[in-house]
């Protein structure tokens, strides 16, 4: 209550110096949109799309990749936001960049002045500290509590003034932009209810059964109503406007409202798009293409298609165990390099984008995703398609001639034999598995590929131990961002997605291994962009001489809108992880 | 009577005590838990999904957990379903409501259907209309309701481009249903649901028909029919309230499963016309391995059949005047 009125005070004085110029908007930058400010029109509807019900409103509990609170309330309310011209970051609830001190940890940041919550509250520095708080409690859970801790020590965030801040990092850190940009939710809701009730205070908040009204947002859209299972409807936050313009000085977002509608899976979303219900959709696959071109040409839908925009944010790939003191033989196989080029050299990438994407993909050879362009490195070793080159390297193992079935043995009479899994279920990685599994027989390789339950598979892959129990999987990965495109969970020594490599004690066995754990912290905390590319080269560099996991192909990104939308970005500025548009510029023609 | 209900009720505790370690050990079986698809995030740190253990209670020994469970159940807590942080009753509340909507719509479509017909195959046995009828509703029988519902829709989505009516199909509600009067909303829901309905109730009408006209065959040539009838009692209240009432009473000993189905929902339907029902949700729950919320719908429809049938067992004391509790 205090610090509220406290605030207000605070609030009319900063109305009172700031009354004869108002603090300068963010303008939203004209090369961000395709089409010219001017012919923006405002007004109407957007219609988008969620598969499977949203879970909650409150932004602390909230898990999902696409929630109302982190995708729509919050996604437009962070101190900095990324640029997709050129990747970097520029001050968007800040007033300015960072003064930036005590050798790249600190950070001082100015907040812009005169924002508002949609109901009206001034946005201040209590409104991150509070947040930080949140989000920093293991007890509530929350899905951003790793991003405030670098190597297991925290950050800690601190309000200098009403409209100042001080972020100290344990170490200077290539993500501080990204994590300093976290939404700030209103003190006067979640604060209260924190120092009143604790963790469970704030998790009792903003269920579905909210009143929509209770609902304050500091973004672009506030919640306007939800029913369970249908829709959620939101409305443009006014106040939001106030600091954000397009280029001709008129205030965002230009829609009045976006409807999401909630269909049970991509078919129907497919059909609703098709019958001109949706706005949007991402279509997934050569069927999906001709769908939509099918109704565009016949006059039924006007839309813009737009295949193969960009590689997907994906990868699929096979892992082989290290830890199998069960079975030297195999142990020794999988930890063999020349062994894993071969398997790498077996894979038939070409036959895999044909066959299983529908010639919509392209083979992969790093853990980066293609679409991260800037650290993907020509130089790195390639073990591609040469069942000749694969029958030599398994040659100089011993293994020179095939049996009486036609499968490779070595001197000992060992079989070259291997069981392969994938989630069943997953058609994409089932075609994989078998086109790997047949391309493997022709140099004679028994792969025994046997689709399995996901939970099981995953279970399996994330055991730890001196024999782990598998031989080999075939999987996916997906998320991750352009500023430091490697996983802290897979690529150190002992953590969970270590797949190949994971004993009790969760050391390292190579020296590839420890190099690589070493240059992805140095990448991570090295603050400078072009540095920070170097050393995601020389470990991707490490990383492909080593083959530690086979990477196969990666998946396409498409775009699909109708053309009633008018503000999607330039052509050249969609792919896989910037999208295809923003919202808060998007308008109905 | 009361004392009959009463030995009911102590021979349910056994009952609904075997059925909750049933309930748990099942869905315990099932291999991973819900922080399996969190392991696989590249992101994710150790400490983090500890925390998310610990919160959901993952980490405490399997009886343990049963235990909690079983204390928190019967003072009316059913647990925090993990994908909505939220108690499993507020979560699943509004779905059961819209389940019962669409249940009730069923109902009343189904007796409105099937109890004319099934009086009418008895009366009029034989004739073209009894075969026709059966014929075709034991067609519909042989489809299993999804099956029907997919072909409904393809229908009136042919009929919808033929004439530019606009039939709802999918879903409970049109958009912009925030804005329309009382009135209107009760309107633009009934259109939701009665073709859903429609298909549920004409699925399944064949049984309940076929067991009816049975029922009144038998009860038709009855002594106490012909004494009726020789009384001079006009036609009409021979057959609806001598016969019919008769015949009925082995269904209202069938009431007791109705209750039950009042929250469970109408299953695959739902799915198949995207309605936001209780069903998508609970296969949301399972794919989710959403712990408590599985369990809470595998206790609560038993409990509704328990009390269900001492409903039944109550309306057949007063419907069967042979029926006596003493």
């Amino acid at each position: 209550m205090k610090t509220r009125t406290m605030k207000s005070v605070l609030v009319l004085a900063a109305a009172l110096s700031l009354s004869s110029s108002l603090a300068a908007p963010f303008v939203w930058p004209a090369a961000w949109s395709a089409d010219p400010a001017s012919s923006a029109k405002k007004g109407g509807n957007y219609n988008n799309f969620t598969i499977s019900d949203y879970k909650t409103i409150n932004p602390f509990t909230s898990a999902e990749a696409d929630s109302i609170p982190g995708t729509w309330l919050g996604g437009t309310a962070g101190l900095f936001q990324q640029d997709p011209t050129n990747d970097g970051f520029v001050p968007f609830m800040a007033e300015s960049m960072p003064v930036v001190s005590n050798s790249g940890k600190r950070f001082v940041v100015k907040i812009r002045q005169g924002m508002k919550f949609s109901d009206g509250q001034a946005i201040t520095a209590d409104d991150w500290v509070t947040t930080f708080k949140i989000h920093t409690d293991d007890k509530v859970g929350s899905n951003s509590y790793d991003s405030f801790f670098i190597n297991d020590k925290p950050i800690t965030v601190k309000k200098i003034n009403e409209y100042t801040l001080q972020f100290d990092f344990p170490q200077s850190s290539a993500t501080a932009y990204p994590t300093m940009s976290y939404t700030p939710w209103p003190d006067h809701v979640f604060g209260k209810a924190y120092s009143a009730g604790g963790a469970e205070g704030v998790k009792k908040l903003w269920g579905l059964n909210v009143n929509p009204s209770e609902v304050v947002s500091p973004g672009a859209w506030t919640l306007q109503s939800y029913s369970a299972g249908q829709r959620a409807v939101l409305k443009r936050n006014t106040y939001w406007g106030e600091w954000n313009k397009d280029s001709a000085g008129a205030a965002l977002p230009y829609l009045d409202t976006v409807t999401l509608k909630i269909v049970k899976d991509q078919n129907a979303a497919l059909a609703s798009y098709l019958a001109g219900e949706l706005d949007v959709y991402a279509p997934r696959n050569a069927d999906d293409l001709a769908q939509i071109t099918k109704a565009n040409s016949s006059g039924s839908l006007k839309s813009t298609l737009l295949p193969n925009v960009s590689p997907a944010a994906t990868s699929q790939w096979i892992t082989f165990n290290w830890n199998k003191a069960d079975s030297p033989f195999k142990q020794k196989l999988f930890r063999d390099v020349r062994f894993r080029r071969a398997m790498s050299m077996i894979a038939n990438r070409d036959a895999m984008v044909q066959l299983a994407l529908g010639g919509l993909g392209v083979p992969t050879y790093y853990s980066v995703y293609p679409v991260f362009k800037n650290y993907i490195s020509d130089s790195a070793p390639k073990y591609p398609y040469n069942l000749a080159g694969a029958s030599a390297l398994l040659a100089q193992l011993g293994f020179t001639k095939k049996g009486s079935d036609g499968y490779l043995v070595n001197a000992q009479g060992q079989k070259l034999e291997f069981t392969m899994s994938t989630n069943s279920g997953n058609t994409v990685r089932e075609q994989l598995g078998r086109i790997f599994a047949d391309e493997a027989k022709k140099v004679g390789v028994k792969v025994n590929f046997t689709p399995i339950d996901f939970n099981v598979l995953v279970g399996q892959l994330t055991a730890k131990g001196e024999s782990r129990p598998f031989d080999a999987i075939l999987l996916g990965l997906s998320g991750g961002d352009n500023i430091w495109p490697f996983g802290v969970n897979v690529v150190p020594c002992g953590t969970n997605l270590h797949s190949y490599n994971n004993p009790t004690k969760g050391g390292c066995l190579t020296s590839q291994e420890q190099l690589m754990t070493k240059l992805f912290y140095q990448g991570d905390s090295t603050v400078d962009q072009a540095a920070r590319q170097k050393i995601g080269i020389q470990l991707l560099n490490t990383e492909a001489a080593l083959q530690p996991v086979i990477f196969l192909v990666g998946g396409s990104y498409h775009v699909a809108y109708n053309n009633r939308l008018g503000g999607q970005y330039p052509r050249n500025l969609m792919d896989s992880y910037y999208g295809s548009r923003n919202v808060v510029t998007t308008f109905i023609k | 009577m009361v004392t009959f209900l009463f030995r009911r009720l102590l021979n349910l505790i056994p009952t609904f005590f075997l059925a909750t370690v049933l309930v748990f050990v099942v869905i315990q079986l099932a291999p991973g838990d819900f922080l399996t698809p969190a392991r696989l995030n590249p992101g994710i740190s150790a400490q983090q999904l500890q925390n998310l253990a610990d919160s959901f209670g993952l980490n405490k020994p399997f009886v343990e957990q049963y235990f909690q469970w079983l204390w928190n159940m019967l003072h009316g807590n059913m647990g925090l379903s993990f994908s909505y942080t939220q108690p499993v009753l507020d979560v699943a509340w509004p779905r059961v409501l819209n389940s019962m909507k669409l249940v009730l719509v069923y109902l009343v479509l189904f007796y409105a259907i099937s109890v004319p017909l099934g009086v009418y195959g008895a009366v009029k046995q034989y004739s073209l209309g009894d075969r026709i009828s059966g014929v075709f509703f034991y067609f519909l029988l042989g489809f299993p309701s999804f099956f029907i519902a997919l072909l409904t829709i393809f229908g009136v989505l042919k009929l919808r481009q033929a004439t530019g009516w606009n039939i709802p199909i999918i879903g409970m509600t049109s958009d912009g249903y925030d804005q329309l009067s009382l009135l209107g909303k009760f309107w633009d829901t009934l259109k939701h649901l009665i073709i859903p309905g429609l298909v549920l109730a004409l699925g399944s009408v064949a049984g309940f028909t076929r067991v009816l006209r049975g029922q009144m065959l038998e009860n038709l040539r009855s002594d106490y029919i012909r004494t009726a009838r020789s009384k001079g009692v006009p036609e009409f209240s021979v057959i609806y309230k001598h016969t019919l009432r008769n015949a009925m009473i082995p269904f209202v000993a069938g009431i007791g499963g109705l209750l039950p189905g009042l929250i469970t929902g109408a299953g695959f339907v739902e799915v198949v016309f995207a309605y936001p029902g209780i069903t998508p949700m609970l296969l949301d729950a399972l794919g989710a391995q959403d712990f408590y919320l599985i369990a809470a719908f595998a206790i609560l429809p038993m409990i509704f059949l328990f009390l269900g049938n001492a409903i039944s067992d109550i309306l057949l004391a007063v419907v069967d005047p042979r029926i006596r509790f003493n």
